[in-house]
């Protein structure tokens, strides 16, 4: 009975060698890729991770399956990718405020360097936005009165991007806002255009409709977009830096290059796609396909600014 | 008007949309049936299928789900005392009473019956009345919710048992650990004691799993060699006590009517939730009820409540979506998404660029509710053996959803042993006479509670008058007074009547040596 169990077990083994021998041959993806979204279903990661899963998984003929793993700001999902097996079958939507903020505020598991950035898909311009009858007409009133007198700035907590952003633009201005954190940027949009606080700074997937609905008004975008014109820009006003969110695929560290590879090039053909494009567009977000060394760069980049942000705030 | 909502039928009327419904309806029952998956993980699988079809049919089938899947929770509250949903947990409480009694196939019709007719309402008041209930929900900023929720807070005094106090400690308790985790406002870690899973808080699902379902099953365990504990659950042979009767319904409709208006009140203002609204509904119910002191005990009137308040929410939570495109809870958020991936804002606008959708959606609603109570009372006759199914056979399967459930809500295996420790604390709660109800209200509102507060503050700054100069606040301060006062009042009364049937017994006693 032993002996007989022992041979058992030697063969197991062997056949266990063979597949994993095999399985590391094979061309990737053999089974299902599941990318972490670290907030919660139907916020804008979710969805733009959604609609490139989707596309992705169809190009591939391999599924894709995007699961929400909130928490902790983001921090419970992005450990769990960056302590996931370096194999390409866990990836995680990753942003600002999880790979670049997050660390710079608290002691979290991971760090920038844990991951590999493998694509950026789209970019949402942060934006100032007031409610329609406000007394600012442009961003330079706002600025003259926020200097004189307490101005509510709507935000979505005090270790979040949308906070380190608006006091990077705060302090190259000259003035100090008092934040009124909400749960999401949909939630403070509320509070202005409900009249109880005087601004907020929020992406184009929650102020859109409101000024479309002529309820509120942009004073100043990180960038010119069609959508809305006559807005101007940051650098308009002397502040230096790019302000936006984003939405990105990165792999936990130590994934190997042709996975990497591999994702990319069936993005390429993904971000082709009309349909794709359309839902991007339709969501409010623009396309900002992005890989390779040099957006990786520029991601470093961000890293330092908000590094240094992060460490003036906590002082 | 009219004319637009016959049109929307005409477009409902079709193949597409009514299979699409039919499936959201199914598929909502079933996963807000099963505890830990809820009604928003069922939209999101579903989500991706919504690409490739019209807008009418993907957006009315997820609105399907939606409905159903806020109904579904109360089946597995009432027949097993596992709340599917945490907007059914009052449910549960009243609900797994009358199956004890061998009535489930009431409690289920009650639900089913105050479900449907708490979501028609707030979809007529959706199709007709949006626009002004949008601009008063606007009004409601963070100092009026401030003043909303202290109101919420004395449902306390209507699920506590026999000591306020034990309850009020409970309640604290709740709000305590509700402020474990990462503060949203602040960005600092609280209680988290350097361990990292616990940044995010303690998740909803095991905990409300833990506290309030693994009790009853150690319980059971404990009676096993009893008489009670080999007992099975019979139904009640006389088809009476399985029915509700248009009498029933009458005798509560003034509840549901009433439930129903809080829960599209509730529903209207962005960000509280179908569980704040039966909790309100519920404490008003108690309140105003001629026997409060069968609440929780198997009150119809407290299942009506419950139920109507949080399918009420359904309808009113796309009040402010479509009118104010702002998403009122996590379920509208997503199917905000879904709108905009099809290319509809949801605004005001989309009255006149999208008039045939909006109103087909309308007309999709209401079919749904149809559907709804057809597709529910079918399954009721298999739904009630369950019931009687013996305990020995039920439990483990319950212990088994436990687990399964805490684990699918956010894939963590940790979240599992999280069920397992407030499985011992909950069991603890029981033996000390603490109330797991209780406590649950104070986990559930005290995270809202300290955003809006802390938003308050920021606004008013030192400019105090302001929380007082805003009607909301002098309407749910006297709400909030007169549900405190008429509580107190009615446990004065309750007492003299123990006290009198005590004395009876005591003096009967006496009698009996002289």
């Amino acid at each position: 009975m032993i002996k007989w169990s022992k041979k058992l077990v030697k063969v197991a083994a062997v056949m266990a060698v063979t597949l994993i021998a095999a399985s590391v041959h094979a061309e990737y993806p053999k089974k299902p890729i599941n990318v972490i979204v670290p907030w919660g279903a139907g916020g804008d990661s979710d969805l733009t991770t959604r609609v490139w899963a989707d596309a992705v998984e169809k190009e591939l003929g391999n599924p894709v399956v995007v699961i929400n793993k909130a928490g902790g700001g983001g921090v419970v999902g992005t450990t769990f990718v960056a302590n996931a097996k370096k194999d390409g079958y866990t990836l995680i939507n990753a942003g600002l405020s999880n790979v670049l903020v997050t660390p710079n505020f608290s002691k979290t598991p991971y760090d920038f360097d844990s991951f590999v950035p493998v694509v950026k898909m789209t970019a949402v311009p942060l934006g100032i936005i007031v409610k329609n009858d406000s007394p600012f007409q442009t961003f330079d009133d706002f600025i003259k009165a926020a200097k004189e007198k307490t101005v509510t700035q709507g935000s979505w907590g005090a270790a979040s991007s949308g906070t380190i952003l608006a006091s990077i633009i705060a302090d190259q201005a000259g003035y100090t806002p008092k934040y009124v954190h909400a749960n999401t940027t949909a939630e403070s949009m509320v509070s202005v255009v409900g009249g109880h606080i005087d601004s907020a700074v929020s992406f184009p997937p929650a102020f859109g409709p409101h000024i479309k609905a002529g309820r509120a008004r942009a004073l100043v975008m990180n960038q010119k977009m069609d959508a809305y014109p006559g807005v101007p820009t940051f650098g308009d006003y002397g502040i230096k830096g790019s302000f936006e969110g984003w939405s990105g695929i990165f792999a936990p560290k130590g994934v190997p290059e042709e996975v990497v590879n591999k994702l990319v090039e069936v993005t390429k053909k993904v971000m082709k796609d009309p349909k794709v494009l359309k839902a991007y567009e339709n969501m409010g977000a623009v396309v900002d396909f992005r890989y390779g060394e040099e957006w990786v760069k520029d991601l470093k980049v961000t890293y330092d600014i908000m590094n240094e942000a992060a460490q003036k705030m906590k002082e | 008007m009219i004319e637009n909502i016959l049109q929307g039928f005409a477009t409902i009327f079709s193949v597409g949309p009514i299979v699409g419904i039919i499936i959201g309806v199914i598929v909502g029952i079933i996963f807000g049936a099963i505890p830990g998956i809820s009604a928003i993980m069922a939209i999101a699988i579903m989500l991706p299928l919504t690409f490739y079809v019209e807008p009418v049919v993907g957006i009315t089938m997820l609105l399907a789900v939606y409905k159903a899947g806020i109904y579904g929770g109360s089946i597995s509250a009432i027949l097993i005392n596992t709340p599917g949903a945490a907007a059914a947990f009052l449910t549960a409480q009243d609900g797994h009473a009358l199956t004890r009694m061998g009535k489930s196939g009431k409690a289920l019709c009650m639900a089913l019956y105050a479900s449907v007719t708490g979501e028609m309402l707030s979809t007529l008041v959706l199709i007709f009345v949006a626009a002004p209930i949008s601009l008063i929900s606007l009004k409601a900023g963070p100092i009026e919710r401030v003043y909303l929720l202290f109101f919420a807070f004395t449902v306390i005094g209507s699920v506590t048992g026999e000591s306020i106090s034990r309850g009020l400690l409970s309640t604290c308790l709740g709000m305590l650990f509700a402020t474990v985790g990462m503060s949203s406002i602040t960005g600092a870690t609280r209680f988290t004691f350097g361990i990292p899973e616990l940044m995010s808080g303690f998740t909803f699902t095991p905990m409300l799993i833990g506290v309030l379902v693994m009790p009853e099953v150690i319980i059971a365990i404990r009676q096993r060699n009893s008489a009670q504990g080999n007992l099975k659950l019979t139904v009640s042979p006389n088809p009476e006590d399985n029915r509700i009767s248009w009498r029933e319904y009458r005798s509560v409709l003034g509840t549901i009517i009433k439930s129903s208006g809080i829960g599209t009140f509730i529903g209207s203002l962005p960000g509280l939730g179908s569980t704040t609204a039966a909790f309100l509904a519920y404490g008003e119910a108690r309140r105003t009820a001629k026997n409060p002191e069968k609440f929780g005990n198997g009150s119809i009137r407290g299942i009506a409540a419950a139920e109507s308040a949080n399918n009420a929410v359904c309808g009113a939570a796309m009040i402010p979506m479509l009118t104010l495109s702002i998403p009122g809870d996590d379920v509208t958020a997503l199917l905000f998404g879904a709108f905009l991936i099809q290319g509809i804002t949801p605004g005001p606008t989309i009255f006149f660029e999208h008039t045939q959708v909006i109103y087909g959606i309308f007309a999709g609603f209401l079919l749904t509710d149809f559907f709804l109570l057809f597709f529910a009372r079918i399954g009721f006759k298999f739904w009630t053996k369950i019931a009687s199914v013996p305990r020995y056979y039920i439990f483990p399967c319950v212990t088994i959803f436990a687990f399964a459930g805490s684990f699918t809500t956010n894939q963590n295996i940790n979240d599992v042993l999280l069920l397992i420790l407030f499985t011992m604390f909950g069991f603890g709660m029981r033996l000390v006479g603490l109330n797991p109800a209780a406590y649950l209200i104070g986990f559930i509102l005290t995270p809202m509670l300290e955003q809006n507060m802390d938003q308050a503050v920021a606004i008013v700054g030192d400019n105090y008058s302001m929380y007082f100069t805003t009607p909301f606040a002098w309407i749910f301060t006297g709400l909030a007074a007169l549900s405190v006062y008429s509580t107190i009042r009615q446990r004065k009364r309750a007492k003299v009547k123990r006290n009198d049937s005590a004395c009876l017994e005591q003096g009967e006693a006496v009698a009996d040596k002289v």
